[in-house]
């Protein structure tokens, strides 16, 4: 009686176990999954796979996967349309922005990969370039603004977001740009603010703004910077040799001199300083606009770059672009082209792009009408040619993360001299390159 | 007794379901795992994999970040479980007392294990970089609380606080399994006897938790040997790689820097030198257990 | 004066509590504030108690699917280990030769693998059994299942193992020479036994399949089939986090756990194996 029951409850698990086996990926086997079935994917075994008709029909059905969170909510109001508008139905998918490419390369890993993706240009495209579809067919291609296509081995691969500059985005009734223009006035001002009782000018303890972005213009800076980093990283070349990078260890310890601890300071609150008056100036980039939307702001923000050696360009690129799952099947591999096409040439796809998403026109025949105050700067800055390269793209992968900040930090905490931080910089890169 | 006598379906009947379950998803990826970690390799199957011998093994005697990493964790475990275990065992302890709001305690103290991640990060942060500067500044005792942060011993103490308020709730529970799982009877007859409270708990409820003590030992251990999330939100490593602990060094190698054959190579390497710690720590405690005839 | 002592003794016990849970306090209050209040005071309480941030949440998440998967995710994976972690559990102590020895050091030898190595090579794995055998292992609550209950496996079993050690052998035998077979017994002699355990098993498990996050971002792919810690992942960006609507969502996801733990915590009851040996 009893062990009936048991082999009955038993069954039963096992019931349900398979019902939902089945039953919820059935439902995933036909849509979104439609690109595990590849054609040219063998298994293990090197067993040419199958394809049976379901999945051939599965191109009215596409995938997005893409790093930037914040514009996840109109990427799906943007999907809808689409669907609207195409029939062809657009899965968005969300993760936290900082596993996006860990969970990228696994779902690539093996076969799950979405249809459209976003990719850094860069260390990232070069890694991932045997799974990035060719674009240079897709309409627009020969509007994208000069060298903002993300291009491997002459192949268009990634299509612009938008562009990006950063500097010091300033107070405007604090700092008048046009007095800070190299290291002596960039101290004085520093110096000045803090009699006043105010923070010059701040970093964040978050690795870009701690150390990436402010190392990126010494490198900028360079006659041939991707050559520079490769002589870094080999050995060849030392950046405590060089003097874009003395004086940039300059820069460093008059802001450790003059300035509040960065890592005390997160984002949150380094916005929030430069928000309500505590601090003049932080070291960000257009993006960090959004952040103030809940203050009230009695003042006007500027950018201006960094007065590195009197530069005065703005460090401005391309952080992410559009790409195409090369390994999908063909129909899907038109199916996000087609998208992507249909977003940068369609009214609505335009629409999105400019006043959704708040992107910088990088295509022509896009225009936008309404930028933000810090977008509006880099559109200027670019517009007049005054720019320089975003470089760290170029550096060997993670090393931001992995091995600048523990350099950077140890600068922050200790009485470390510029030459030092200049040789542990150079160890880094070294290392990382390994 | 020998059950087995005539009864091997049996045995296969109980055991071969989740064997089977388990095998497939953890034992076939870690064998997957040693050979990839005789590769040099970025973990993208259409991406170049060759092979490179004991390579990546060799490099590792030379890694010295990847050392220090281990030393910190395993001072770091040492001392976490330490304090985990006592202060989930004083907690047990009180929430199985005639308390009338014992349960409402209870709840409470399993809270911290509800939140993980970033948002605990953040705020644990916020604590000792905020409160802790602010309570210097107005008790005068700024030797004792600044920004523990910034402080290469304070932080690894900064994460071992964390550790130990999140995972002290956990312990517990087993413990009071334990403690409940003690007949009454052998309780009553021990104050009959005239045995007080210290006596009571050292003499008798011990030696008759060990079970929860092998376990709840075990069950730090491991995850304190595997700490990542907390490590990553609170301190990210720093300052300068002082708390970077085993799990996070592994995940920078394989997600940061693309070398996932290396960063196997480190797993395994760890895996054993852990293995081999625990298992000699159960053997121990498994021995003090009492099997109840 | 005995009594009022004791009573301030469980109110000074309570309000150690409430101390320690000082952190979560900052979890609730600032999930009532926008990003310039929660700079300007984090500490403080919110200007005004406005559930917007909750509904906000609640919406952006689809709070109801994402329950509703979590739920199952949950309750099958648990229900699934209990079930067979326990019985392997039991043979493994009750048969006391090698293979079984080396089965259980196996179980707990795995506990020490972190999964960061293991998640590659699992989705290989996962991505072979669904391709040469068409069982849709990825992207499936099922699968998600699966391999929740490979991971809970060694937990499970360590726990069991532990505890059918203190279960009397004496009542083992009584109950075969009465004539029951090994099925029988253990499902009516001694699973009922070891229902302290199998309690402890279900709170441990619970809270951690509820908020587990690494694993389930990796099989799950589609909208419709997030649980509620991947339904969060739009709300960290990677510098920026909607802090009011990730703390809001996170008082959500705890909540039904909280639920769970007070209810199940009156079935831990006490002396289970006491009053089986009397």
């Amino acid at each position: 009686m009893n062990l009936k029951k048991t082999f009955i409850i038993l069954l039963a698990l096992v019931m349900t176990t398979s019902l939902i086996l089945t039953g919820c990926g059935g439902k995933s086997d036909d849509g979104a999954q439609g690109e595990n079935v590849e054609g040219e994917v063998k298994d293990d075994e090197g067993k040419e796979k199958e394809i049976d008709d379901e999945s051939k029909a599965s191109a009215d059905k596409i995938v997005v996967f893409q790093s930037k969170v914040e514009i996840t909510d109109q990427l799906e109001a943007l999907a809808e349309e689409y669907e609207d508008e195409t029939g062809v139905q657009v899965e968005v998918w969300t993760t936290t922005g900082d596993d996006y490419f860990q969970q990228l390369k696994t779902k690539l890993g093996n076969n799950q990969g979405p249809t459209v993706l976003s990719v850094n240009p860069g260390a990232e495209t070069l890694q991932l370039k045997s799974y990035l579809a060719d674009l240079s067919d897709l309409s627009f291609v020969d509007k994208i603004a000069q060298g903002m296509a993300n291009e491997v081995d002459g192949k268009v691969v990634g299509i612009p977001y938008t562009v990006e500059g950063f500097g010091l985005v300033y107070n405007k009734d604090m700092i008048d740009s046009s007095e800070v223009t190299d290291y002596d006035s960039f101290t004085e001002m520093l110096k000045a603010q803090k009699d006043d009782g105010i923070n010059g000018f701040s970093l964040s303890q978050e690795s870009y703004f701690l150390i990436g972005h402010i190392l990126n213009t010494p490198f900028a800076l360079q006659e041939d910077p991707s050559d520079f980093v490769e002589k870094v990283v080999a050995g060849e070349v030392k950046m405590a040799d060089t003097p874009e990078f003395k004086e940039f260890a300059q820069f460093m310890e008059s802001i450790r001199e003059y300035t509040k601890n960065p890592l005390e300071i997160n984002y949150d609150k380094e916005v929030g300083d430069l928000a309500t008056g505590k601090t003049a100036s932080i070291h960000q980039g257009n993006w960090c606009y959004d952040m103030f939307k809940d203050y009230e702001l009695d003042f006007d923000l500027g950018m201006m770059p960094l007065p590195l050696c009197g530069n005065d360009k703005l460090p401005v690129s391309v952080p992410n672009s559009w790409a195409v799952n090369g390994t999908a099947l063909e129909e899907e591999i038109q199916a996000g082209k087609d998208f992507l096409d249909w977003l940068y040439t369609s009214e609505t796809g335009q629409k999105y792009l400019m006043e959704e998403f708040k992107f910088i026109p990088v295509v022509e025949g896009v225009e936008s009408s309404n930028l933000d105050s810090l977008s509006a700067e880099v559109a200027k800055y670019t517009n007049e040619g005054n720019t320089i390269p975003w470089v760290m793209h170029e550096w060997p992968a993670g090393i931001v993360d992995v091995y600048l900040v523990p350099v950077a930090e140890e600068f922050f905490t200790t009485d470390m001299t510029g030459e030092e931080f200049l040789e542990a910089l150079d160890d880094a890169f070294e290392q990382a390159g390994e | 007794m020998n059950r087995r006598k005539g009864n091997t379906a049996w045995y296969m009947l109980f055991t071969l379901p989740l064997i089977f379950v388990f095998t497939t998803v953890v034992i076939i990826p870690f064998f997957m795992g040693i050979v990839y970690s005789f590769f040099s390799w970025d973990g993208l199957k259409l991406n170049p994999k060759i092979f490179v011998g004991f390579d990546n093994y060799i490099r590792l005697f030379s890694d010295t970040r990847f050392l220090s990493s281990i030393g910190h964790t395993v001072l770091f475990t040492i001392v976490t479980v330490l304090f985990i275990n006592i202060l989930g065992l004083i907690f047990a302890l009180i929430t199985t007392t005639k308390l009338k709001t014992r349960n409402v305690v209870r709840t409470m103290l399993l809270m911290p294990y509800l939140i993980g991640g970033i948002i605990l990060g953040f705020i644990w942060q916020f604590i000792f970089t905020d409160v802790f500067s602010f309570m210097g500044e107005t008790l005068g005792l700024t030797n004792v609380f600044f920004n523990w942060l910034l402080d290469p011993e304070f932080a690894l103490i900064s994460i071992m606080i964390v550790t130990t308020w999140q995972m002290a709730g956990y312990t517990m529970i087993i413990y009071i399994a334990g403690i409940q799982a003690i007949p009454e009877d052998v309780i009553e007859a021990a104050a009959i006897d005239g045995a007080g409270f210290w006596k009571t708990l050292f003499k008798i409820k011990f030696p008759l938790m060990m079970p929860s003590f092998t376990i709840s030992l075990f069950m730090t251990l491991s995850t304190c040997f595997k700490i990542f999330d907390v490590n990553l939100s609170l301190t990210g490593g720093g300052p300068n790689n002082a708390t970077e602990m085993f799990a996070m060094n592994i995940y920078n190698e394989i997600f940061a820097k693309n070398n996932f054959g290396y960063g196997q190579a480190k797993a395994i390497l760890f895996f054993i030198l852990v293995a081999v710690i625990t298992l000699i720590q159960v053997s121990i405690t498994k021995k003090k257990e009492v099997t109840m005839q | 004066m005995k009594k009022a002592l004791k009573v301030l003794l469980e109110i000074l016990i309570v309000v150690l509590c409430l101390l320690y849970l000082f952190p979560i306090y900052i979890v609730i209050v600032n999930s009532f504030k926008n990003r310039a209040e929660l700079y300007d005071n984090i500490l403080g309480l919110p200007a005004k108690i406005d559930f917007q941030y909750y509904k906000t949440a609640m919406t952006k998440m689809s709070f109801l699917t994402a329950f509703k998967n979590s739920f199952i995710v949950t309750a099958v994976s648990i229900g699934i280990i209990v079930v067979l972690a326990s019985m392997t559990a039991w043979m493994l102590v009750r048969t006391d030769d090698k293979l079984s020895k080396v089965l259980f050091t196996v179980f707990i030898a795995t506990m020490l693998i972190p999964f960061q190595t293991l998640m590659m090579p699992l989705m290989q794995v996962m991505g072979w059994i669904r391709d040469t055998l068409n069982i849709p292992m990825l992207d499936s609550l099922g699968g998600l299942i699966y391999m929740n209950v490979g991971f809970g496996a060694s937990m499970a079993v360590f726990l069991y193992h532990g505890f059918v050690k203190s279960i009397p052998i004496s009542l083992e035998e009584a109950a075969i020479i009465d004539g029951c077979n090994t099925f029988e017994l253990f499902w009516k002699i001694v699973f009922p036994m070891l229902k302290p355990t199998t309690v402890t098993v279900m709170i441990l498990d619970v809270i951690w399949i509820w908020n587990d996050y690494m694993l389930p971002s990796l099989v799950i792919s589609s909208k419709h089939l997030r649980t509620i810690p991947l339904s969060t992942a739009a709300f960290f960006g990677q510098f920026t986090i909607q802090w009011n609507l990730s703390m809001a969502g996170l008082t959500l996801t705890i909540i039904p756990v909280i639920i769970f733990y007070l209810s199940a915590q009156k079935h831990i009851v006490k002396g289970v194996a006491a009053g089986a040996i009397k």
